[in-house]
C-alpha cells in the first residue's frame, strides 16, 4: 500500500486521539456544569457548543483558518500561526467534535442518580472521595464511550481540516482528505483498499460503543 | 428513651413549620404532599432551611443518618463495600463486616444490592448509616420498598433492631400500618404539626377528620350534636359526648372499618345504633375480607375471615351492623375542613 496512506491514516489517528483527549479533560467538567449548575446565558452558551453540529464544517473551518491563520488574532497574540500545522489540526478537532461528546457526557452524569450523591454528602465523605469512589465508577462508561464517539467521528472529518489544514502529504493530509485525493486522480484501486481500512476501524470504533453502553445500562439499571 | 426536640422552618418546596418531639423510634404521618420528605431533607441540611438541631451545617458535618426512599446504596459496591464507604482506616472491612453482623447480615456482605431483598438492602443501608456514628436516624418511607406480604414483619424487625441501637429514629410515612410499631407518634398537616403523642392515644383520637383519615379511620361523616348522640346524613347514632360539643354544633364521627360489627342474628340485638342495608361488595384482602355496606349510611367493613365464615356473609346479602358508641369517635367540626 502506498506509504502516503499510513502517513495519513496515522496523522488521522494522532489527532483523533488527542483531540479526544483534550476533550474528556476540558469536556467532562464542561459537560458537568451544563448538567448540574444553572447560571445566567446557559442556553446561549450551549448554543454555541453545539453550534459545530449544524454549520456547514466548510464554515467553521473557514473561520478557524481566519483566526489561526498568519494575520490572524491567534497569531498576534502568540506569536505564531496554527493553521496548515498538527496543532490547528487538533484544535479543528477539538470543536467539531464538542457537541458529540457534550451531549454524551451529559447524558452520562443526568442518568447518575442524585440521591447517591445527596447520601453520598451526609456520610460525612469529603466531595473528592464522592467523584473518586461514587461518580467516576458510574460515569466511567459514559465517558469512555462519548470519547470513543467523538474519536471516530474526528477521523472521518473533512471539511474543516481542509479549510485548516489544507491537504499537505506526509504533514497535514489527514486520511480522509488523502482519499478524496485518490479519487480525483482515478487510482480506484488504492482507494477501494483505504476506505475498507477506514470502514473496518470504523465498525470497530462503534462496536465498542455499544459494547459499552451495554454495561452501563446495566449499571444503571443496578441503581433504582 | 433517646429523646430529641425538632423544631425546623423551611420555605421551599413546601412552606412548613414543624416542632415536635422525636422520642424513640417515632414515625411521623403526613398525606403525600405534606412535605415528609423536605422536612428529612432539611434535617439532613440536604435543603436550606432553620432550625435546631443541626442547623446551618453542612450535611457532610451533620451526624445524622439518612436513609431515603429508594436507600440509594451503591450499585456497583457490595454490600460491606457500601458500609465500608464513610469508614477510614486499615481496618474498614473488619467494622464494617461487624456492622453487618449487628444487623444479621453478614452472611450477604459480599453481594451487590441487585441481588438483595427489599428487607435486606434496607439494612444494609441502616449499617451504612450507623457506620457515620449518627445521633439521628431518619428514614423516607420505610415501607415503600417492601414486598406486602413480608411487609409488617420487616417492619417490626428494624424497628425491634433500631431501639436496640438506642438511636432516635423519625421516620417518616403515609401508612397507618408504620404507627402500630412507634413509641411516638406524631401528624404533620397543612405545613404543621396537627398532633403528637404515644401512638395509642394519638390513634384512637385524631383532633381532626383530615387526622382521622391519614391514622386509618375510613368511614367518616360530616355530623350535628344531638341530645345524647350526633346525627349524621339523617341518622341518629348514640354516643357519650365530650365536653367541648354543644347541641346543634358541626363535628365529624369517625369509626375504623375494623370496628363496624355485624349483627349476629342468632343473639339478643344491641340496644342502639343498629343499621339495616344490603352488603354490597365483599372482597378478600389477605387474611380479612373487605366490605361495602349500603344502609341509611355508607361504610367500609374489614373483617375477620372466622366472621365472614360463621355468617355465611357473601355480596348481595341484607345485614344489620352496629356501630358501638365507645369506637365512635368525635372530631370538632372544621370550616375549611375538605374531604
Amino acid at each position: 500500500m502506498d506509504p502516503l496512506f499510513w502517513d495519513a491514516l496515522f496523522l488521522s489517528l494522532r489527532v483523533a486521539a488527542l483531540a479526544s483527549g483534550i476533550l474528556l479533560l476540558a469536556g467532562a467538567p464542561l459537560a458537568w456544569l451544563l448538567a448540574f449548575r444553572r447560571f445566567p446565558v446557559k442556553a446561549l452558551l450551549e448554543a454555541v457548543f453545539l453550534l459545530p453540529l449544524v454549520l456547514p464544517p466548510t464554515v467553521l473551518g473557514f473561520y478557524l483558518l481566519l483566526f489561526l491563520g498568519p494575520e490572524g488574532p491567534w497569531a498576534r497574540l502568540f506569536g505564531a500561526s496554527w493553521a496548515f500545522r498538527f496543532e490547528g489540526l487538533v484544535l479543528a478537532s477539538v470543536l467539531f467534535s464538542l457537541p458529540f461528546a457534550l451531549t454524551a457526557y451529559r447524558e452520562a452524569f443526568l442518568a447518575l442518580d442524585p440521591n447517591l450523591l445527596e447520601v453520598a454528602r451526609t456520610l460525612g465523605v469529603p466531595r473528592h472521595r464522592i467523584l473518586a469512589r461514587v461518580v467516576l465508577p458510574l460515569v466511567w462508561p459514559g465517558l469512555l464511550s462519548g470519547t470513543l464517539l467523538a474519536f471516530a467521528h474526528t477521523l472521518g472529518e473533512f471539511g474543516v481540516v481542509l479549510m485548516v489544514g489544507g491537504s499537505i502529504p506526509g504533514k497535514t493530509q489527514m486520511v480522509s482528505i488523502y482519499l478524496y485525493d485518490l479519487v480525483q486522480a482515478l487510482r480506484f484501486a488504492e482507494a477501494v483498499r483505504a476506505s475498507l481500512v477506514l470502514l473496518g476501524l470504523s465498525l470497530f470504533l462503534l462496536a465498542l460503543v455499544r459494547a459499552l453502553e451495554g454495561r452501563w445500562r446495566s449499571w444503571r439499571s443496578t441503581t433504582s | 428513651m433517646a429523646l430529641l426536640e425538632v423544631h425546623y422552618q423551611l420555605n421551599r418546596p413546601v412552606r412548613l413549620e414543624a416542632r415536635f418531639q422525636v422520642r424513640g423510634f417515632t414515625v411521623l404521618l403526613g398525606q403525600s404532599g405534606a412535605g415528609k420528605t423536605s422536612l428529612l431533607k432539611a434535617l439532613a441540611g440536604l435543603l436550606p432551611a432553620e432550625g435546631t438541631p443541626f442547623g446551618g451545617l453542612p450535611p457532610e458535618r451533620r451526624p445524622v443518618g439518612y436513609l431515603p426512599q429508594d436507600l440509594a446504596l451503591f450499585p456497583h459496591m457490595t454490600a460491606w463495600e457500601n458500609v465500608a464507604f464513610p469508614l477510614k482506616g486499615r481496618d474498614r472491612k473488619a467494622r464494617a463486616l461487624a456492622l453487618l453482623g449487628r444487623v444479621g447480615l453478614l452472611e450477604e456482605a459480599h453481594k451487590r444490592p441487585g441481588e438483595l431483598s427489599g428487607g435486606q438492602r434496607q439494612r444494609v443501608a441502616l449499617a451504612r448509616a450507623l457506620a457515620r456514628k449518627p445521633e439521628l436516624l431518619l428514614l423516607d418511607e420505610p415501607t415503600s420498598a417492601l414486598d406486602p406480604l413480608t411487609k409488617h414483619q420487616v417492619l417490626a424487625e428494624l424497628a425491634a433492631l433500631i431501639r436496640k441501637e438506642g438511636l432516635p429514629t423519625l421516620a417518616v410515612s403515609h401508612d397507618p400500618e408504620l404507627a402500630g410499631l412507634a413509641d411516638w407518634l406524631v401528624v404533620l398537616e397543612g405545613g404543621r404539626i396537627l398532633q403528637e403523642g404515644p401512638p395509642e392515644e394519638v390513634l384512637a383520637a385524631p383532633r381532626t377528620a383530615s387526622a382521622a383519615r391519614l391514622l386509618g379511620f375510613e368511614n367518616l361523616f360530616p355530623a350535628r350534636v344531638v341530645e345524647g348522640g350526633v346525627e349524621a346524613e339523617g341518622v341518629r347514632l348514640r354516643l357519650p359526648l365530650p365536653p367541648w360539643a354543644r347541641p346543634g354544633g358541626r363535628v365529624y364521627v369517625g369509626v375504623r372499618a375494623a370496628e363496624v360489627i355485624v349483627v349476629r342474628e342468632d343473639r339478643p340485638p344491641p340496644p342502639e345504633n343498629v343499621l339495616e342495608g344490603l352488603l354490597e361488595s365483599l372482597y378478600p384482602q389477605g387474611l380479612a375480607y373487605r366490605g361495602r355496606f349500603q344502609g341509611p349510611l355508607a361504610l367500609t367493613l374489614l373483617l375477620p375471615r372466622h366472621v365472614q365464615a360463621r355468617l355465611h356473609l357473601a355480596p348481595g346479602r341484607r345485614i344489620k351492623v352496629v356501630l358501638k358508641p365507645r369506637y365512635l369517635h368525635l372530631m370538632p367540626g372544621e370550616a375549611k375542613e375538605g374531604l
